[in-house]
């Protein structure tokens, strides 16, 4: 019997011309899975395909080892908060969170009434409970529609980007309390998002689509340093992308930049590289800016993995600072702020740039 | 602070909204001051008069909820389902509406008679020249109204909001009546004060259909109609000027009520 709170196999859903095409998924009871993907790529589609809200065209949903695949929603327990929190604007605060447990004749229980007043004090909303939606803020909107969706302790919880209408302030109180409620209530997470610093700071696992496609599937900060293909390098941002050629010496494998340009390597031996060939094929060499080192050109600029150039512009954030260099291609590198005051560097100056062996990753064109 | 200067562009746009506004209140104070207060007295102590606003209240009453059970239905799945011949279909419910009624009223006078008089009339259910034929024009004619105002109101909903409905444990009927319902409340009470007003004045379908016979099928359109081609514009004024006043009550509580955006 399977372990597993929720697997989904070879689910297809058609909406239209758009297809969630062969999704094979599974996640355990206390996971937290953010699904990551550009508008448009289906990741609210796959959701509501989870709650039963989309009927799948093909294929399979287990929840807790039984077939839910043709159940519909009402009897799938699990809970759904949106974007934009929906509440429903004819009925007090109180009401909407009680809402469910209406609808499935529990809220004269007193547990569930002791369960509301216990999710209202944990989400500090308990002075909003008779107060009608159209008086609160984004942020308590928020926090209310998600009381209302694990007042009945559902397994699992769908969140389709619950944070991204919201101010940076009340999101970072809001990704606090998510956190909090998959620790204290156990329970397991999807949750939806375009934003990757997000994905970072909730997931445990995360699931990148594209054109209703798995592109890649792990934990995030192995995705936001070994991306599997281009889509996903330059959806996380992948700053320094450098077309060029793998070639092989020794057992060792090489990145060799441009036509004929400088030699980085020996290549990192993971499971990415390992289908790598020196065909002659165009591969792309991924480095991160935080991977990139830079220093004065003094400091030995003929060592392996070390190349000039010359800074172009700089900008300075409020934690750190974004140097973009010019020589042997474009090249962004970040640091820390101390960092940077430390260095003493000027626009315009020639610097000492420089890459761990390990921090290079090829990704096939 | 915004200029008050009113430019030439902006001052032909006020001229037009000035005078169309003069012509409304001219023409329903020349309906109200024509007539004579005496007669007026005379006109509501009359028992045709009694009938006839009786028999347009409860026929017109009975058309609007008729309109109702079809229109709730059919707006909600004009709103929320995508089909093949959806817009013909949309665009066929819509007929009652650009048809004149006196072609509405003909094209139900051939259902009601040759196509299905004998059938109804065994079941002693005859609809032309009735008190049903009455209701039967007044429906048809409220009906396509009350569709359009309750498709808008539908529309207007976020179909997540019945999703979340869902996965709280709501089956699609308790989804209706708990969350789409009360969320259409607005449009739906606006479609009817709307539907309502059109079987309230409807003339030309229940003509053709009904008939015009006094103290049988008289509602007070009919009731103004025959009394002009008598002579008596005392009765028919004071008729009118009631009918005016009921129109005005009923477009004011739609504007009230449809505060939430629904047009016709």
């Amino acid at each position: 019997m399977s372990q597993d709170l929720l697997e989904v196999y070879n689910l297809t859903v058609n909406v239209g011309k758009f297809s969630l095409q062969d999704i094979n998924f599974s996640m355990g009871p206390g996971d937290y899975v953010v699904i990551l993907g550009p508008t448009g790529c289906g990741k609210t589609l796959f959701l509501e395909a989870i709650a039963g809200l989309r009927a799948p065209n093909r294929g399979a949903l287990f929840l807790n080892g039984k077939e839910i695949t043709y159940l519909p929603p009402e009897h799938r327990y699990m809970g759904f908060a949106y974007q934009d929190s929906l509440l429903y604007p004819f009925m007090p605060v109180k009401e909407n969170i009680l809402f469910g447990a209406k609808a499935r004749k529990m809220a004269g229980n007193p547990e569930i009434l002791r369960r509301m007043e216990q999710l209202a004090a944990a989400m500090n909303i308990t002075h909003l409970l008779e107060r009608y939606p159209r008086f609160l803020s984004g942020g308590e909107r928020q926090r209310v529609s998600l009381a209302r969706a694990i007042l009945t302790r559902p397994p699992l919880l769908l969140l389709d980007e619950p944070l991204s209408a919201l101010d940076q302030q009340t999101r970072h109180a809001m990704q606090e309390l998510l956190r909090e409620i998959h620790h204290t209530e156990g329970i397991g997470i999807i949750h939806v998002t375009h934003d990757f610093s997000e994905a970072l700071q909730l997931g445990k696992r995360m699931l990148v689509l594209h054109d209703g496609q798995v592109e890649q599937e792990g934990e995030p900060l192995e995705i936001f340093y070994h991306p599997a293909t281009q889509f996903v390098a330059k959806f996380l941002h992948g700053e320094n992308l450098m077309p060029g050629r793998v070639f092989r010496q020794g057992d060792e494998q090489w990145f060799e930049c441009g036509d004929g340009g400088f030699l980085l390597g020996p290549l990192p031996k993971n499971r990415l590289t390992e289908g790598l060939s020196e065909s002659g094929k165009l591969f792309t060499l991924l480095i991160r800016s935080g991977s990139i080192r830079l220093g004065r050109v003094a400091e030995g600029s003929a060592a392996t993995n070390c190349w000039t150039a010359r800074i172009k512009s700089v900008i300075i954030g409020s934690t750190h600072v974004d140097v973009y260099c010019h020589g042997n291609g474009r090249w962004q590198a970040s640091l820390s702020l101390a960092e940077w005051q430390g260095l003493d560097l000027r626009r315009g100056e020639q610097v000492r740039l420089s890459v761990r062996p390990e921090h290079l990753h090829v990704i096939s064109q | 602070m915004v200029n008050p200067r009113i430019g030439f562009f902006q001052g032909i746009f006020w001229l037009v909204f000035i005078l169309i506004t003069i012509f409304m209140v001219v023409m329903v104070g020349g309906l109200l001051f024509y007539g004579e207060w005496a007669a007026f007295l005379s006109v509501i102590q009359n028992p045709e008069f009694h009938f006839a606003v009786v028999f347009t209240l409860w026929t017109s009453l009975l058309a609007t909820a008729l309109a109702a059970v079809v229109a709730v239905p059919c707006g909600f799945i004009l709103s929320r389902y995508h089909f093949r011949g959806k817009a013909l279909i949309d665009a066929l419910m819509d007929i009652p509406i650009v048809l004149p009624p006196l072609v509405s009223g003909l094209a139900l006078l051939i259902l009601f008679g040759p196509v299905l008089g004998n059938t109804l009339a065994r079941l002693s259910l005859d609809v032309v020249f009735s008190a049903r034929g009455v209701v039967v024009a007044q429906w048809f004619i409220a009906t396509p109204f009350a569709i359009k105002t309750f498709k808008q109101a539908f529309d207007a909903i976020d179909p997540r909001l019945e999703n979340v409905a869902r996965t709280l444990g709501c089956s699609p009927t308790d989804v209706f009546l708990r969350v789409t319902m009360p969320l259409a409340k607005g449009g739906v009470l606006g479609g009817l004060t709307m539907a309502w007003a059109r079987a309230l004045g409807e003339f030309g379908a229940t003509a053709m259909l009904a008939g015009i016979t006094r103290m049988k099928t008289e509602t007070l359109s009919v009731a103004i109609f025959l009394n002009m081609t008598i002579g008596d514009m005392q009765f028919a004024i004071a008729t009118a000027v009631i009918m005016l006043i009921v129109a005005l009550l009923l477009m004011s509580v739609f504007k009230v009520v449809t505060g939430t955006g629904v047009r016709l």
